[in-house]
């Protein structure tokens, strides 16, 4: 296991001393390879915090973390030898609006930034530049472009090059697509999965759409007050039981199959995933 | 009557080269609620900022209640029109909740008692009272957004624009920013949302679609949320349920009863 978390708990100090428990008694195995998970919950449910305790930007007030078999917990900070840069390249964190983040005046230089600081050669991350702005879909020539006269989603796709130019393991991305328009956030996804399925990456996306979720996900780990409520299957989330319970949308594809099947006495199976998914199943029952 | 706001001939330029909005002309009436909806870039925040005077326009002439916008008027007008933005943590200036909220209505000369009459009311009214005295770095995004809301409500404006302030939010902040459009608009206000979320639109009377600068279309709702060719250009999708209906339609299913219920549930969102 990539990353294993035991009992994890967190609690944030506020000002006023009170402390917040952000995180309480987490426990969690993600592989190195192969997963694709989504990770929902309401604002302020932990989701973030969460992630970050994934690559050791913060350590657990309690319990253990295993990151790639890197023992952490609450000393860990303290003991100074322990060197946590090798877990950080490990595994990527996209921040929400990473575009905000571009600073260099080529797309190139900053791709770049990221492998050198982790002590890879100018050649070489010249080169994994070359690689990574095809992976996220940009054509090389946006290479000498300066970062500041691109639209939102290609800014948000060359940090994401500047992520996967580190060569993590496992890749997490906090609300990636929030502010694209629908063409956009569509391209996008397809990036995240075709990293998934061609550099077979573990690939985790914080997010708030249920579409994305049902979509793309094999696995939805969804938090509530701190608390990982559920960790499963996507198809089995949607009873009508957790979404009262948890607040959730249900996913448009879901909620019309739901609907046509009922309203129209017919059975759309197997249970469609996509529009096309949708629109075949549908063609097959009426015919 | 006077509308409630009106821009004609507008435009607007970043700098030399690029035209951020192009000749744009556009009538709201009061109390209507109108979706501006685009591609990234087509200009729909521009334009939500120049409303406010937070830009200023290259050319052409913006009324907000039949008054000019101009450097004179950009204080009157701020006060009949107030504005959400996307990202919650651009929007909190002040200490705490009840200070964030205080800042907005000092900058309108609003007497103490009634001040604190506002906060109040407003602060329950986004169900945000139990964090009245925490700071920001105490909340969550939603739950900033709430605040910054909260702050836009107490203003009392004529005209609330929501420039995609719900896309970072979850399901139930999401709802929860519809239901306060809802609500408000029923009061009268007029509702300028702007949206890449097609669900966002269907209570709304009027859609406008923005295209690289210029308005490409407007109409009402239910005729724009089902031209599948205009929001396709724009780098839009149609309502699941129009979308299959198209579907239907392009291979020849006929189903009056199916094609009748797919055009109800998008009508319900």
């Amino acid at each position: 296991m990539a990353i294993k978390f035991e009992r994890v708990s967190f609690q944030y100090k506020g000002i006023d001393n009170k402390g917040y428990l952000a995180l309480s008694d987490v426990n969690l195995q993600i592989d190195k390879e192969g997963e694709f998970i989504t990770l929902i919950g309401e604002t302020g449910s932990g989701k973030s915090t969460l992630a970050q305790h994934m690559n050791a930007l913060i350590q657990p007030t309690e319990g253990r973390i295993s990151l790639f078999g890197l023992k952490i917990d609450s000393t860990t900070k303290k003991k100074k030898k322990i060197k946590l840069n090798p877990i950080r390249k490990k595994v990527g964190l996209v921040f929400q609006f990473p575009e905000y983040q571009l600073f260099e005046e080529t797309v190139e230089k900053d791709i770049m930034f990221g492998p050198k600081n982790f002590g890879m050669s100018t050649e070489d991350a010249k080169r994994k530049a070359e690689e990574m702005i095809e992976v996220v879909g940009l054509h090389k020539d946006y290479l000498s472009r300066s970062p500041f006269n691109l639209s939102g989603g290609e800014k948000k796709r060359v940090s994401i090059a500047g992520i996967l130019a580190m060569e993590p393991d496992i890749l997490i991305l906090d609300e990636p697509t929030s502010g694209l328009d629908p063409l956009g956030r569509n391209a996008l996804l397809e990036v995240f999965h075709r990293i998934h399925t061609t550099l077979n990456k573990t690939v985790i996306i914080i997010t708030h759409d249920m579409n994305t979720v049902y979509q793309y996900a094999k696995r939805v780990l969804v938090m509530r007050e701190g608390v990982l409520v559920y960790d499963g299957d996507p198809l089995k989330l949607f009873s009508r039981g957790n979404i009262d319970k948890w607040n959730l949308d249900v996913p448009d594809i879901l909620s019309l199959t739901r609907d046509l099947e009922t309203s129209f006495n017919i059975t759309l199976s197997p249970p469609p995933r996509t529009r096309q998914d949708l629109f075949k199943a549908l063609e097959e029952a009426l015919s | 009557m006077q509308p409630m706001i009106s821009l004609e001939g507008v435009s607007f330029k970043y700098n030399q080269s690029t035209e951020a909005l192009k000749d744009v002309n556009l009538t709201i009436k009061k109390g209507e609620w109108v979706s501006i909806l685009g591609h990234n870039g087509s200009g729909k925040s521009t334009l939500s900022k120049l409303l406010v005077g937070l830009l200023k326009a290259s050319e052409g002439t913006i009324k907000v209640d039949g008054i000019v916008l101009n450097e004179d008027t950009v204080y009157d007008i701020r006060k009949k029109i107030g504005i959400v933005f996307q990202n919650p943590d651009n929007q909190f200036v002040g200490v705490t909740v009840r200070d964030d909220i205080a800042f907005g209505l000092e900058n309108l000369q609003i007497e103490r008692q009634d001040m604190i009459k506002r906060i109040d009311t407003y602060v329950k009214k986004v169900d945000m009272f139990d964090f009245i005295n925490k700071e920001p770095s105490q909340l969550s995004g939603g739950q900033k957004q709430r605040v910054a809301i909260a702050g836009i409500l107490a203003m009392e404006t004529d005209v609330i624009i929501f420039d995609e302030a719900t896309s970072m939010l979850d399901p139930k902040g999401r709802r929860m920013i519809l239901s306060y459009m809802r609500e408000l608009n029923k009061e009268g206000v007029t509702i300028i949302t702007i949206t890449h979320d097609m669900k966002e639109t269907i209570e709304s009377d009027r859609i406008v679609i923005l295209k690289n600068g210029s308005v490409l279309k407007h109409g009402p709702s239910n005729d724009i949320l089902n031209d599948k060719e205009t929001l396709e250009k724009s780098n839009l999708e149609l309502l699941l349920p129009l979308e299959l209906m198209h579907h239907l339609e392009q291979h020849n299913i006929q189903n009056e009863r199916l094609k009748k219920h797919l055009w109800q549930l998008s009508l319900n969102g």
